[in-house]
């Protein structure tokens, strides 16, 4: 009984009582150990359907590959060093230099210490948040949006929020709401003209909030806030509506001579 | 058997055996002695995996394609305005620490209302006294009003070029609670000067979110410290401003970058 590999009575060999470590106790794939494909069979739920779904997607992908008609080239990019990161040092080094020159030229302002016993008579934000205050500035919109006998549905600031609420709900919606290829402001004119309607409500909001500077009565200035906009964006509709087949024309001209249609 | 532990691959001795410089030599007993603790030659192989993948032959781009390059450099300047808001934003972080180091969150020493607080009189000092300090917190405010425009501009340059268009929904959504924290951080920077502007701004914040239906008294409590304005209101913004927004702010705008890297850029049609 001196054969290393002779079973003992556990159930173990000779072998595995050597001191010195013995060969690398690797475990050889046997024919119990599942292959891959077995271990996908068998698994199930939600497990099997991400593997399912994953192997769609790849075949999907190979599938649009395969039949299609894309250029490939070799690469002939733009390199990295020098080219790349010398212009965009000279961008970034030029826009920290107008930052300094703008700080030197303009330095920050400086106020009268906090005094909690006395209000200021004009209270303003930063220039950014203007839109902001001028939301909250909107309480004469509030009783003609009472339902109920005349009472005021909602508080003046409650009314604020709700309308900032609203606001950034729209923007988060946007890419939801128009979806597909086109991408210039001449395809899609309607959301160019959303667009336009946003960036001068943005302004008019502002002028809402500083309205002590402007020499029109309130009721006017309200009306105007949510005039433009709307006058904005239908001209900026009418506008794109009218270059769009000339533009059109163009761009179409660019895309078939260089791919023309089957 | 030799109860001696053997050593399978000596690169010691193997290293000697080359005829290797100096340079060479320090390199190799680095890499070696890198290798042996972190394993890095399987990341180095995967690094060279992914160089070959991605650098052998790339399908023509949109831009190429439609021989559109042309257009493209004309409206550069509108595709950078993203990188210059990180540009403005570690300007503003840079001059922050340095500001940091003088700048003390306290509304103590007033004696009666209206007296400069001990917040007031750290910035009278930096702007007196310290050196360039008037320009450093000149910077750091310009930087905040570059970084607020540039953002403002970044996003009109998405809407209007359609980049924010079907998969790349997430990243839009990501950009505008971007924008919502950088209006935050400039919120807070606001307040910290704690003059008469600042106190009646952060009186404005408060009363916003006590009018907030459910969670405003909550919100006031945890961002306002309280109802009315005082020491705890004071250090609220400060931490805001110098440790919770720069760690939050700094993350999503890798991940924003990072999903860019990923879906790639959205080239102008």
């Amino acid at each position: 009984m001196t054969d290393d590999d002779t079973p003992m009575t556990d159930g173990g060999t000779d072998a595995e009582a050597r001191t010195d470590g013995g060969p690398p106790a690797t475990v050889p794939p046997d024919d119990e150990t599942p292959t891959w494909s077995e271990r996908k069979e068998h698994s199930s739920g939600l497990a099997q359907l991400t593997y399912q779904y994953f192997e769609r997607s790849r075949r999907e992908d190979e599938d649009l590959r395969a039949e299609s008609t894309y250029v490939e080239r070799d690469v002939l990019g733009f390199p990295t060093w020098p080219h790349e990161t010398l212009r965009n040092l000279a961008i970034t080094s030029f826009f920290v230099g107008i930052m300094i020159l703008v700080a030197a030229l303009m330095p920050a302002h400086f106020g009268e210490p906090a005094n909690p016993g006395s209000t200021p008579a004009i209270i303003l934000p930063d220039w950014y948040l203007y839109w902001s205050f001028g939301l909250l500035k909107l309480n004469p919109l509030n009783p003609e949006l009472a339902v109920l006998g005349g009472n005021i549905v909602m508080s003046n600031e409650l009314l604020g929020i709700v309308a900032h609420g609203i606001i950034f709900g729209v923007i988060g919606l946007v890419p939801f709401l128009n979806k597909g290829s086109a991408r210039r402001p001449v395809e899609q004119p309607f959301w160019a003209a959303v667009g336009v309607t946003g960036v001068i409500l943005a302004f008019t909001l502002a002028a809402l909030a500083i309205q002590n500077f402007f020499p029109i009565s309130l009721d006017l200035l309200l009306t105007l806030t949510f005039m433009l906009p709307v006058l904005g964006g239908i001209l900026t509709y009418a506008v794109l509506k009218t270059m769009r087949e000339g533009y059109m024309y163009d761009l179409n001209r660019r895309y078939y001579m260089l791919r023309p249609p089957k | 058997m030799s109860l001696k532990k053997q050593d399978e691959m000596d690169h010691n001795a193997w290293l000697k055996n080359q005829d290797l410089t100096v340079i060479e030599t320090a390199f190799l007993t680095t890499l070696i002695w890198l290798d042996k603790r972190l394993r890095i030659v399987d990341y180095l192989e995967l690094l060279e995996t992914m160089y070959y993948r991605a650098n052998l032959q790339m399908p023509k781009s949109h831009t190429e394609q439609y021989d559109l390059d042309n257009k493209f450099w004309y409206w550069y300047p509108l595709y950078s305005l993203g990188s210059l808001s990180i540009v403005a934003y570690l300007v503003a972080a840079v001059t922050g620490a340095l500001l940091g180091f003088y700048y003390a969150p306290s509304t103590a020493g007033a004696a009666a209302q209206g007296d400069p607080t001990a917040a007031y009189d750290s910035l009278v000092m930096i702007m007196k006294d310290v050196q360039f300090g008037y320009m450093l917190r000149s910077i750091h405010r310009w930087a905040a009003q570059f970084m607020v425009a540039a953002v403002f501009l970044h996003m009109l340059r998405v809407y209007f070029t359609g980049s924010y268009k079907e998969p790349r929904e997430v990243n839009w959504i990501l950009g505008i609670v971007l924008i919502g924290l950088t209006l935050l951080f400039g919120f807070s920077g606001y307040v910290l000067p704690w003059k008469q502007l600042s106190f009646w701004a952060a009186q404005i914040g408060v009363e916003m979110a006590l009018a907030t239906p459910l969670v405003g008294e909550w919100a006031a409590q945890l961002l306002f410290g309280g109802f009315t304005l005082g020491q705890a209101t004071l250090v609220r913004m400060y931490i805001l401003h110098v440790f919770v927004l720069p760690f939050v702010v700094t993350g999503l705008i890798a991940l924003h970058v990072g999903i860019v890297w990923v879906q790639g850029i959205a080239e102008p049609h």
